[in-house]
């Protein structure tokens, strides 16, 4: 049974459960808690989110997360467990376990940590003490200082292995304390990312807080913990997003994430062989983030070409990186969606499927019109032709706002692509292969990720 | 009754006068069509349907599988109930359907209605009136059918509509009545059939949905429809389950109403039928499993990622193969999940869309709040 939580502070010890299972099925379990459990935690993870503050610099911090992330992706005893967690949890293969974790920890040096904070809050200075604004020079003193409040409350979801920890890590930056709801399809990594970050200071280990439940359940732990927190943040899809804001007070200050979608896009010249990067992408989170590139257009007369070079790709990928076994409603839903594809492409001509025969490994949805229906299936990918950019656009226009990273093959259109992006207010425009790996100050959702949880002081004082 | 003979070539509507005659000479009780005999018209229908309906062909060519590689119904490629909502799956072409039901709502994003084209509402009456007789009322219960949903229109194109229907105006005596109106059920209507079959001593048979049922124990709970003990022979039959009511449950359903109506819990009737298939399933009282159909009507339990066929009791995907889909498609792999229990199935719930994916947006769902097509 997989303990899935870390609750410093609690008090008495657990006597009830909550059970439940992974996304593989791995049976784990978390305290059921009580008001006076959850409000003992909060009060722990609030003194010492204070006292890490009083006692330890951001650069300090900034170390020590540093030195627990890079256990976690190191050949070092963590660093298998944390690999075999993952296997376990979400039946993935050890590969592709491995590349995500790899992936992941690039955004948790301490070259990207202090990188993120100097590209929002110009430095880590401004988060340990006043730092002067010298644009006012001449009108008196003027200085400012940057803090997030002393808790924040994370609802986490678990389609993207690790973006528990870099939420937690944002949280940890701007030196607040986090109380965090795991998600039940892999609700392992935080917690032992908890752990490893407690051996290496105890003080800063206490100041993160993680367990399960029920998703929907809203127990008295959420309302317990809702009270303390200074900001909310919500990683989920627009049910969930609901679901918390109907949950919590009116005047709560809630920081959400998601529902989002990733595109590609394969420019007239883009190269036939940028396929192998885009099957790395797809197959990187199982098209299960937000950055997956689920639907992908090729600019241009035919998909053709492209559909079969990606086919082979992601048969290679498959070799390499085998899927786990889809879930009974996956598989449902991955057959329906190649039926809809193959029957109508027997009328019209104009779509097909390719796909490993009836084995749900890999599937291309192929059409030469261009649609935006999709879902979030294992491997599935949607492929549309359209002649040009112009095209796209109109295609793309409901999208608008719901496109979190744009991936690219090809160079001669590029910056009217970009273009075109922005107008539709997609956060991240990226070459095929680095879809899946945005770099740690990358403005999530086109959101800063520090900025949304800082209170700032404004510090004045006459010449 | 048994197939003579195979031709090499088969005509609709040939086949489907056998056919009919077949299930028109079946009783319950009678020894089932064994095996090979079920067989034989499998083969026979799929040959059909190889040669005559086209998009199904075509999708047989793409798996390499054609007559010659199918000995019986086990081996008849199902299609993806997905298929009935982007082609027309007939034998023939559009021009030869006589009949039109669409499929309710929507699934995981797609709003397409689904469509089955019917070619011989005939075929499709035989085995409808044959299963109802077989597991609901045999032909010397003299019973007053009494239907609570709509009447079938062109304009709803509900096959429970049509079928209700046809029992209605066509089973035993043919005098039976619909209590519906637009705005629901007519619950006067209602309690004028109870108090006419109470006084007159003769049995009612109430054709409605597990909703509708539900309303009306809620109404006799509370007083405000009568409550009389229903003659010996009653049966009550209902259909669409306890979606779309939260709270509701069919044993509490079936052990008010058998309260209320002095009638035995076995005499509740649950009927498992979609537009998909034109034969129906029907199970007794509460647990309503296994829930028996004509030996026409066969399901075999898949599991949901290799297909493979489970064993007896194992939970998995509901493939149904039913000779009364001459017309269009005979096997059919439906997206429920239900396992083969005794000599029947239990139909244990719809797999309902792929799981919440976090923070990634399927953008069918983002389509559909937006109200695009």
């Amino acid at each position: 049974m997989l303990e899935a939580w870390h609750l410093p502070g609690l008090d008495p010890p657990p006597t009830e459960w909550l059970e439940s299972r992974s996304r593989a099925g791995t049976a784990f379990r978390a305290p059921a808690l009580t008001a006076a459990q959850a409000r003992s935690v909060a009060s722990s993870v609030r003194s010492a989110a204070l006292e890490a503050r009083a006692s330890r610099s951001t650069h300090e911090v900034i170390e020590a997360i540093t030195r627990a992330a890079g256990r976690l992706s190191a050949h070092e005893p963590e660093g298998m467990a944390a690999r075999e967690l993952l296997r376990v949890e979400l039946g993935w293969s050890e590969s592709l376990v491995a590349e995500t974790l790899e992936g992941m920890s690039r955004t948790w040096t301490s070259e990207a940590l202090a990188g993120l904070v100097e590209s929002e809050l110009g430095g880590a200075g401004i988060l340990d003490g006043f730092v002067t604004d010298t644009r006012w020079a001449g009108q008196g003193r003027r200085s400012r200082r940057a803090l997030g409040p002393p808790v924040v409350l994370q609802v986490l979801a678990g389609n993207v292995p690790g973006v528990a920890i870099t939420a937690t890590i944002r949280a940890l930056l701007v030196r607040s304390g986090v109380l965090c709801k795991l998600p039940g399809s892999e609700p392992g990594l935080l917690p032992l990312f908890a752990r490893v970050l407690t051996d290496e200071d105890p003080l800063l280990g206490r100041c993160i807080a993680a367990t399960w439940w029920a998703g929907d359940s809203f127990p008295v732990a959420w309302r317990e913990w809702a009270k303390w927190a200074g900001r909310t943040v919500v990683y989920g899809g627009s049910m969930t997003v609901e679901e918390v804001r109907r949950s919590l007070p009116a005047n709560t200050d809630l920081v959400t994430y998601g529902p989002k979608t990733g595109i590609g896009v394969v420019l007239p010249d883009g190269p036939l062989s940028a396929v192998t990067a885009l099957a790395r992408d797809i197959c990187a989170y199982d098209q299960q983030g937000c950055v997956s590139p689920r639907l992908v257009y090729v600019v241009g007369d035919s998909t053709r070409p492209f559909v079969e070079r990606l086919a082979a790709a992601l048969e290679e990928q498959t070799r390499t990186q085998p899927p786990p076994e889809a879930t009974a409603a996956e598989a449902v839903a991955i057959r329906a969606a190649r039926a809809a594809f193959e029957f109508a492409g027997y009328e019209s001509g104009r779509s097909r499927v390719v796909s490993p025969g009836e084995s749900l490994a890999w599937t291309i949805l192929s059409s030469e019109d261009p649609a935006i229906r999709a879902e979030s299936l294992p491997r599935v990918v949607w492929v549309h032709r359209v002649q040009d950019l112009k095209a796209l656009e109109d295609a793309l226009q409901p999208l608008e706002g719901h496109i979190q990273t744009l991936g690219y093959s090809g160079a001669e259109e590029l910056q009217n692509l970009a273009a075109l992006a922005a107008r539709l207010s997609v956060s991240r425009i990226a070459p095929f292969g680095s879809m899946a790996w945005p770099p740690a100050d990358w403005r999530h959702e086109g959101k800063h990720q520090l900025l949304p949880l800082i209170n700032w002081t404004d510090f004045e004082i006459p010449e | 009754m048994t197939a003579p003979h195979e031709p090499a070539t088969e005509s609709f509507d040939l086949l489907s006068t056998e056919l009919m005659a077949a299930f028109e000479g079946w009783r319950p009780g009678m020894p089932s069509w064994d095996e090979e005999e079920l067989d034989r018209w499998a083969r026979r229908a799929f040959r059909l349907q190889f040669q005559e309906n086209a998009p199904y062909r075509k999708y047989c060519e793409t798996r390499g599988v054609a007559p010659a590689d199918v000995r019986g119904w086990r081996e008849v490629l199902p299609v993806p109930t997905e298929a009935f909502r982007v082609v027309d799956l007939i034998v023939g072409d559009r021009s030869d359907a006589r009949l039109l039901f669409l499929t309710s709502g929507t699934t995981r994003g797609r709003s397409a209605q689904g469509r089955h084209l019917v070619r011989s509402p005939e075929l499709y009456r035989a085995s409808l009136r044959a299963g109802f007789r077989g597991f609901v009322i045999n032909d010397d219960n003299p019973a007053r059918i009494v239907t609570f949903p709509p009447t079938f229109t062109h304009q709803s194109d509900s096959s429970l509509g049509w079928m209700m229907d046809d029992l209605r105006t066509g089973f035993g005596s043919g005098d039976g009545a619909s209590v519906a109106s637009a705005a629901g059920i007519e619950w006067d209507l209602l309690d004028a059939e109870v108090r006419e079959s109470v006084h007159a001593g003769r049995p009612l048979c109430l054709l409605g949905t597990t909703l509708g049922f539900a309303e009306w124990l809620e109404r006799l709970q509370a007083g405000r429809s009568v409550s009389d003990r229903l003659p010996v022979g009653s049966v009550l039959m209902d259909t669409g389950g306890e979606k779309g009511r939260p709270g509701l449950r069919r044993a509490n359903l079936v052990r008010g109403l058998a309260e209320q109506l002095e009638i035995s819990p076995d005499a509740i009737v649950n009927e498992f039928g979609m537009t998909e298939l034109l034969s129906q399933r029907y199970g007794c009282g509460e647990p309503a499993y296994p829930l028996v159909g004509p030996p026409w009507l066969r399901s075999r339990v898949l599991h949901p990622v290799t297909l493979e066929e489970l064993p007896p009791g194992e939970k998995g995907i509901l493939c149904h193969f039913d000779l009364a889909n001459l017309g269009s498609v005979c096997a059919v792999l439906t997206e429920d999940q239900g396992r083969v229990v005794e000599d029947g199935i239990e139909w244990v719930g719809r797999t309902d869309g792929s799981p919440p994916r976090g923070c990634s947006l399927a953008t069918a769902a983002l389509l559909d709040a937006q109200g695009h097509a």
